[in-house]
């Protein structure tokens, strides 16, 4: 099970890029793209927990710095850290309302994108501040639109795949 | 419980080792300044991406084009509920007709250019951009199999783009000239005054001008100066200056300048090869 999760995870990472370099490369809200693989990410993370959503956060983080210019491994921490911290946040509610993943997107978003350009400026690569703040609303704003037709699939996916209680290791 | 105890610490720790291992992955990728093993995989994670690109810009482009449209034209919203009916009917021959007339424009531009400024060039179509808000790239369906190079000049139907920063045997990544870390030479045809063009990231460019005192006016052209044999053919069209500020300091004056080219709609680029024999127009007065 564990080779098959590994595979859906790859397979997220190569569908969610190439729809992200080509399709909604073009189709851009006031000129920002929406984070299609951190949205994924969250949806992992609410879905199947901390582990799992780190471990994704991981995998799709490293495949978008596969294919930027910027220092490789940067989205891979922010990537993981989300999605440990949004299975975190997931398990201590109590009554989740529709509206979660839609919030929990948003925000998780915002953060993601400054704690990307944050991170990248330690390393020397230098953002204008108001420039980095309109990419993270306006991002955030776009990655809540595709809540409703992203979130489901990928969280039925994953669903789809997981372990029984035995197998579990974590 | 000590169970669940036990499990909340392998969390952690897988936290803690995949923490790791991005921290490790950016010191390899630092220290390797764009030569380290994982330029070797992007080129991997390219190839296997083009031809899903392909793919999908051939069913999404005409959708992608009309969201564009929508979103800078509103006032063709009104007109567009008026003729509903009609282009119910319509609609999908209305939208590959219109499609490839635009393909056409934009390759009579292409070839346009090309003949006016004499370059040896090889044409190659965009197939997708940066996932990132923060660079400014686009990647095109030629590699070094077909003969790209880093550091080629690419110019569109109105201008210059940018060159070429990543090769792979089937694609290759072009910076953009608006891109933070993009630099080109450039010259101002109304005054002869030369400076660097730089991107900031957004629609703007900014040109460093060399002289402080130069006269300069909004809606002055810009062109590529070819300074000291530089990366680009001297005369290329760059874009108009659309705020001219005065000099901020004695060393130098920076201005706005707007690109000629439409970065958000690019469907087919040149790469430049080489020039032929003659040189091109020395004021880039032919351009757009």
């Amino acid at each position: 099970m564990i080779w098959k999760r590994t595979l859906l995870l790859v397979l997220l990472s190569i569908t969610g890029l190439a729809f992200e370099t080509s399709v909604f490369g073009r189709a851009t809200l006031v000129g920002a793209k929406p984070e299609l693989l951190l949205l994924m990410v969250v949806a992992v993370g609410m879905s199947e927990g901390p582990a799992f959503g780190a471990t994704a956060g991981f995998v799709m983080g490293l495949s978008t710095d596969l294919v930027l210019q910027l220092p490789a491994g940067v989205s891979a921490l922010t990537f993981t850290i989300i999605g440990y911290v949004v299975g975190r946040v997931r398990s201590q509610v109590q009554a989740p309302g529709a509206w979660l993943p839609m919030v929990m997107v948003s925000v998780a978003t915002f953060l993601g994108e400054l704690f990307y350009a944050g991170f990248n400026r330690v390393l020397g690569e230098h953002f204008g501040a108001l420039s980095v703040l309109r990419a993270a609303v306006l991002a955030s704003a776009y990655n809540c639109l595709l809540t409703p037709f992203v979130f489901p699939i990928v969280r039925a996916l994953a669903a789809r795949l997981r372990p029984r209680a035995a197998e579990v290791g974590l | 419980m000590i169970r669940m105890f036990d499990r909340s610490k392998r969390v952690r720790w897988l936290l803690v080792i995949l923490i790791v291992a991005s921290l490790a992955i950016i010191t390899i990728d630092y220290r390797g300044k764009g030569n380290g093993p994982f330029e070797k995989i992007g080129h991997v994670a390219l190839t296997v991406l083009s031809p899903i690109q392909h793919g999908l810009v051939a069913i999404f482009r005409p959708i992608g084009n009309f969201f564009a449209g929508f979103t800078e034209v509103p006032g063709l919203r009104a007109r567009v509920s008026a003729l509903q009916r009609q282009v119910a009917e319509l609609r999908a021959g209305e939208n590959s007709v219109a499609e490839v007339q635009r393909e056409n424009e934009s390759l009579r531009k292409l070839l346009g250019i090309r003949d006016r400024y004499n370059l040896d060039t090889m044409a190659a179509q965009v197939i997708g951009v940066s996932p990132s808000n923060f660079e400014r790239t686009v990647f095109i369906d030629r590699g070094s199999r077909s003969g790209v190079k880093k550091d080629m000049p690419v110019i569109a139907g109105d201008g210059l783009v940018g060159r070429v920063i990543q090769v792979g045997p089937t694609t290759s990544e072009v910076l953009l000239l608006i891109d933070r870390s993009s630099a080109v030479a450039s010259r101002v045809v109304s005054s002869g005054e030369t400076g660097l063009l730089e991107g900031d990231g957004s629609e703007i460019a900014r040109l460093e001008l060399f002289n402080p005192d130069a006269t300069l006016a909004v809606g002055d052209r810009v062109v590529t100066s070819g300074y000291d044999r530089g990366l680009f053919p001297p005369g290329i069209p760059v874009g108009t200056i659309v705020s001219a500020p005065p000099a901020q300091s004695n060393l130098s004056r920076v201005v706005k300048i707007q690109p000629f080219v439409d970065f958000s709609s690019l469907d087919y680029v040149l790469l430049i090869v080489g020039q032929t024999a003659a040189s091109p127009s020395p004021t880039g007065s032919a351009a757009p």
